[in-house]
């Protein structure tokens, strides 16, 4: 699995290199890159086992033209909240890639992946899955961006098996030039996957997967 | 000898108002005795007596001024004295030796008047031959030249001279049969179009009538200069670029736009979550949330970034392009004017004489 995840950022990396590389005489191209802190609330198969935490990471952001792509990563550490069942808290890891054209001026079709893991393994539920849907982006003044996106997760792989057929990603997200080049990121992302196991074979049984993620940065803009 | 009253008033009036037979200047100029005897005869209204001397002065040595003075003297008299013929025969002496005379029809008798209008017609003279100054783009313009002939004749004009290269250039103004008023010009081109070249040229007026001819001339100075060039526009008279740019009016749009997005994650959320999840934290929400609602209503506050004001860029491309379109037509009619001779053209001193 972390294999997985490693070559999930080593893919990302390469993408944004090659938009940061590709239009480097053009007037559009616009690179950033910087760090986050994040908050996080986890829920899993039932209302009693949930969690919350916090972590930090990194955000990479490049564009070229109507190409557009960002990178994320956050390392979490989730502790069992007042009243959950769990007993011990884990530590994940959750990587997210957007890949994103724009059709209009506050309009982008996106695709992309998103992986998290979890540590210790069996703690919690690793997920894997691809994601496309649509952004909504608009200017609400000079240097500020307010984003709204919806991704629906297709094809998702949990660690502990199972499948979901349905799986939705929104997020809001705000882009403000602070300073210079100095960007203040913030995005949150709420995750619904109605996940559903078949132990030893004696029929479906609903384990659905609840995150709401908080990423809080700067970055800086080249 | 006793004369008509009505010839006594007449010659009264042409002596004493229009000074053509007498008058102080006149006399002055003249040195003959006999002529001056004639003159004063005339003065007096003796005509038999200024007959009488004029004749006998005619028969000395005299100028030419002198000679044509007698012969009007004659002219003036025998018109007093009713003898037209031998007025108009006098008056045709008279305008042979000085073509340019003129009488003026309010200050001499009709008589004479008629009769030196006679003896016009019956010479054949080229008369007022006058050049006025002008200068004009060589090809572009013509020396205007004007001239009176007194009889139908078949009159050539021509331009001799030259720019000092030695060989004389004969150019051919004109060649036709003319009576009374003649207007030419002159475009003062070589046959092959270029200007003729800077220098003196003197205007000859030949006009023939059977064996009379008759020629006149009048001098010109024709000198080269370089065309004004035309300067590049800047800008165009009664337009002026408009900004560019502009400051729309502050509005609540931002914070609306906030509201909106934030509305829709948070509706989104709610109707996300799981029955069986429980309602997840909204914490995360609400610092993102409430971060996007704060930027939305302080971008409300701010004042308004310039936006392209599509008209105006419209507006100025082709103002630009009307000023570019404009100052390549000027540039290619400098250089026209550059390739382009102007020519400045001035009469001499003039003079005439029968042949």
């Amino acid at each position: 699995m972390s294999r997985r995840g490693g070559s999930s950022v080593g893919c990302a990396a390469v993408v944004l290199g090659a938009l940061a590389g590709a239009g480097r005489p053009a007037g559009a191209q616009h690179v950033t890159i910087g760090p986050q802190a994040a908050l996080v609330d986890y829920r899993e198969v039932s209302s009693g086992l949930r969690y919350s935490g916090s972590g930090f990471g990194g955000i990479a952001t490049a564009r070229y033209r109507k190409l557009s792509a960002a990178a994320s990563v956050v390392r979490l550490s989730l502790d069992p909240t007042k009243g959950s069942t769990a007993s011990v808290g884990y530590k994940a890891t959750e990587f997210d890639l957007w890949l994103s054209y724009d059709v209009a001026s506050y309009a982008s079709l996106e695709v992309g992946v998103i992986r998290r893991t979890a540590d210790p393994e069996f703690e919690a539920q690793s997920l894997g899955a691809v994601r496309v849907g649509a952004r909504s982006t608009y200017d609400l003044g000079p240097g500020a961006t307010i984003a709204f996106r919806a991704n629906y997760l297709a094809a998702p792989k949990f660690s502990g098996g199972g499948s979901a057929s349905f799986s939705l990603d929104l997020g809001l997200g705000l882009d403000l030039l602070v300073a210079g080049r100095l960007h203040g990121v913030v995005d949150y992302t709420f995750e619904r996957v109605n996940r559903k196991t078949n132990p030893g074979g004696t029929g479906e049984i609903p384990a659905p997967i609840q995150q709401s993620l908080a990423r809080v940065g700067l970055a800086i803009g080249f | 000898m006793r004369l008509p009253r009505r010839t006594v008033v007449l010659a009264l009036l042409a002596t004493v108002a229009t000074g053509a037979p007498g008058g102080e200047a006149r006399a002055q100029a003249i040195q003959n005795a006999t002529l001056s005897r004639a003159n004063q005869a005339y003065d007096n209204l003796d005509y038999r007596q200024a007959l009488s001397f004029s004749r006998a002065a005619l028969r000395e040595r005299l100028s030419g001024a002198e000679r044509a003075r007698a012969y009007e003297v004659l002219g003036f008299s025998y018109a007093a004295l009713d003898s037209i013929l031998k007025a108009v025969d006098a008056f045709k002496q008279v305008v042979l030796i000085d073509p340019e005379r003129q009488l003026d029809p309010n200050r001499v008798s009709p008589k004479a008047y008629s009769a030196f209008d006679v003896a016009l017609r019956q010479v054949l003279l080229v008369r007022q031959l006058r050049v006025d100054s002008t200068s004009f783009v060589g090809g572009k313009g013509a020396l205007p030249v004007r001239f009176m002939v007194t009889q139908p004749a078949r009159v050539v004009t021509r331009a001799i001279g030259g720019g000092g290269g030695g060989a004389q250039a004969n150019f051919l103004v004109d060649s036709g049969a003319w009576n009374g008023q003649v207007n030419l010009s002159w475009p003062a081109r070589l046959p092959n179009g270029d200007p003729v070249p800077a220098g003196t040229y003197t205007l000859v007026v030949d006009a023939r009538l059977g064996q009379n001819s008759f020629t006149a001339s009048q001098p010109v100075r024709i000198t080269h200069g370089s065309v004004d060039t035309l300067p590049h526009l800047t800008s165009l008279p009664g337009y002026q670029y408009l900004p560019e740019t502009e400051i729309p009016a502050p509005s609540w749009r931002p914070l609306g736009l906030a509201f909106l997005y934030t509305g829709g994650a948070l509706i989104g959320t709610v109707g996300l979550e799981s029955g069986s999840l429980g309602a997840s934290s909204k914490r995360e929400l609400g610092v993102v949330g409430g971060a996007a609602l704060l930027t939305g209503f302080i971008m409300t506050l701010r004042k308004p970034a310039p936006r392209p004001a599509e008209g105006n860029i419209l507006y100025n491309r082709l103002l630009k392009e009307q000023i570019a379109r404009r100052n390549a037509d000027i540039a290619k009619e400098n250089v026209t004017r550059r390739q382009q001779v102007q020519l400045s053209i001035v009469p001499l001193s003039k003079s005439g004489a029968p042949r």
